[in-house]
């Protein structure tokens, strides 16, 4: 089980605890990657797809070259790459006119083969369930989770979940939260948006969103939430101070990486998962969970 | 088979206190919930209000929640929800209600699909402006909308803003920005670059899942998000984010949050700048704040360099 794992930029820049805790929970489980350095942004749902689309087929093309399916830690770099590798597979002539203009002259080509898989729909797709359980060492009996998907991971479900089985794609963080022994902690904003792509063009919007979604789980006794997309967790985390003063109610929310939750219930000490760099305080959550040990 | 609908009841006056009704008809197995609305206001009560035109899914006046979905009542079928109770009926979300499930059209859609100028502005005004079948094959997908609202009902940003735009009136715009006999792009661009248009729209894909005839209006919107990128944005706050994300992208290979943070407010903009501060702070505090232009190119950034510089001159 080897992928080439796409870091992307938010996971080493704005939320730097989320890259080290990725690669430690992936070592533990076995998941061996091969980073892919010589890469460049996927563009974010930010740079137009005539930009995009050239520059993601480069990095197609060198996981390709390695052999190798894409892993990422995003939803939102997941949902980018998937929807133009879906362009350039549907699209044999696209892909030839991207090949013959801006890949040739490096070399390289993309034959619109690659499979390209977030760490969340690995632990089920191809680590497998029972695999997981197995290596459970700290059951989190007690904890009660929010899930958070970020729009992008299940979005348009004709790319990002084309078959029956992949169907089941919309549910694995529900499904997740008791398997590592959590209790789900249902909210109806858990597959919206969080915000974040509009913090700039209308700020107030983009904080209400985050309010409603802390808010939310708050309101229904979450001790925190748990998000795949470390976009949402800036504006989840690190805008939440200032959702609390828009919407003037404090919330007070934890919000989690993915990586982050995993290892907690693998039995790693919460001091090596980076939690002291959020916004938001984990300190409660940590307590709840050193008890358990 | 018995049904029983619980249903939304609210009278026309604007301090009038909502209320609920319920009704149980005997309804055939086949029976949609506009069926089951037709029989109780002719044999029950006669006083409910709801809308229902074509009656075959196809006009889309008929929108309402039908339990906690929004749907065309002329579509969906009884059977498909009266296993756990009474079926709730629900005017749809964020509207201003007329009267019972009857909402206010106008403020819902119909105000904002006016606001876009929804009428061909002919190049040519007095000939004939030729165009292939290929040319018009987007633009005949965008004209197919029949307006059901479905879109602005998933909507994740009206919620919180109801005075945003919306999927249905912004893929109304598209059909005319990218209609190629159309003289006003530039023009239709810069309105829907104003606040409450195109830049407030999350792409959250969820106008595209709602939508019942494959439209996407997201695709739509990011097309013309695309455009305005390549004619150059007019939005000054999205152009300063926009360029600054480019910018880093094309020198270093991967994007600069810090340098992002300070250029999206501009930096000549003190008071911004100012008001960046508490989160700045906090985050450095916690060692997540990434400094602004100390950031290293990536391997392979002068691939990066050259395929911006490409795309840009092709489609210059």
């Amino acid at each position: 089980m080897k992928f080439a794992l796409y870091s992307g930029c938010v996971s080493k820049g704005g939320c730097p605890e989320l890259y080290p805790a990725a690669v430690k929970v992936a070592d533990r489980l076995g998941i061996e990657l091969e980073e892919l350095t010589d890469v460049g942004c996927n563009g974010a749902g930010v740079l137009p797809q005539y930009i995009s689309d050239p520059i993601n087929a480069r990095t197609f093309a060198k996981a390709e070259k390695l052999g190798l399916p894409i892993m990422t830690i995003c939803s939102t770099c997941q949902g980018v790459m998937t929807q133009a590798n879906h362009r350039l597979i549907e699209n044999p002539a696209y892909r030839e006119e991207i090949n013959r203009e801006y890949l040739a002259e490096e070399g390289l080509e993309y034959q619109g083969t690659l499979e390209i898989k977030h760490l969340l729909w690995v632990l089920f797709e191809d680590l497998g369930i029972e695999k997981l359980q197995s290596m459970i060492q700290r059951p989190l009996t007690g904890l009660r989770i929010s899930p958070f998907y970020g729009c992008y991971l299940r979005r348009p479900p004709e790319i990002m979940m084309p078959t029956p089985e992949t169907r089941q794609r919309s549910t694995y963080l529900d499904k997740l939260i008791p398997i590592l022994g959590a209790e789900f902690t249902d909210i109806a904003g858990k597959g919206k948006c969080c915000g974040f792509p509009i913090l700039q063009s209308s700020e107030e919007n983009s904080l209400a969103m985050a309010a409603r979604h802390t808010g939310e789980a708050k309101g229904k006794g979450a001790d925190a939430m748990v998000t795949p997309c470390p976009l949402c967790h800036l504006n989840l985390d690190g805008n939440q101070p200032r959702a609390e003063a828009q919407a003037g109610t404090p919330i007070g929310l934890p919000i989690l990486h993915l990586p982050q939750f995993v290892a907690l219930a693998l039995g790693f000490d919460p001091d090596e998962l980076g939690l002291s760099k959020h916004i938001v305080s984990t300190r409660a959550v940590e307590t709840k969970v050193e008890m358990l040990s | 088979m018995q049904v029983t609908f619980d249903v939304f009841r609210k009278d026309p006056e604007p301090e009038a206190k909502p209320w609920r009704s319920n009704y149980t008809v005997e309804l055939p197995e086949e029976a949609t919930v506009t069926d089951g609305l037709l029989k109780i206001r002719d044999e029950v009560d006669g006083t409910l209000g709801f809308r229902a035109s074509c009656v075959r899914g196809y006009c889309g006046e008929c929108l309402i929640r039908v339990g906690p979905r929004n749907r065309l009542a002329c579509t969906a079928r009884v059977s498909d929800f009266g296993a756990n109770g009474p079926i709730a009926l629900n005017p749809v979300r964020i509207v201003p209600v007329l009267k019972d499930l009857v909402f206010d059209w106008d403020a819902f859609m119909w105000n904002k699909i006016k606001a876009v100028k929804p009428w061909l502005e002919p190049k040519d005004a007095d000939g004939e402006t030729p165009v292939s079948d290929a040319q018009m094959k987007d633009v005949r997908k965008a004209m197919s909308c029949y307006y059901c609202g479905l879109c602005d009902e998933g909507c994740t940003a009206l919620p919180e803003d109801f005075n945003f735009l919306g999927p249905a009136a912004l893929t109304k715009a598209s059909r005319f920005v990218s209609d190629p006999r159309d003289k006003n792009t530039p023009a239709r661009l810069k309105i829907l670059e104003q606040a409450k248009g195109i830049w407030d729209c999350v792409h959250c894909f969820e106008a595209s899942e709602h939508c019942p005839r494959h439209i996407d209006p997201t695709e739509r919107i990011v097309a013309m998000r695309d455009l305005a990128f390549k004619t150059g944005i007019t939005n000054e706050k999205v152009a300063r984010h926009h360029t600054s994300f480019a910018a880093s992208v094309k020198e270093s290979g991967w994007v600069d949050e810090g340098r992002l943070a300070v250029e999206s407010e501009g930096l000549t903009n003190i008071p911004g700048l100012i008001r960046l501060l508490p989160t700045a702070i906090k985050a450095t505090i916690r060692g997540k704040a990434p400094l602004p232009y100390m950031h290293p190119k990536r391997p392979g950034a002068d691939r990066i360099k050259r395929i911006f510089e490409k795309g840009e001159q092709k489609t210059r």
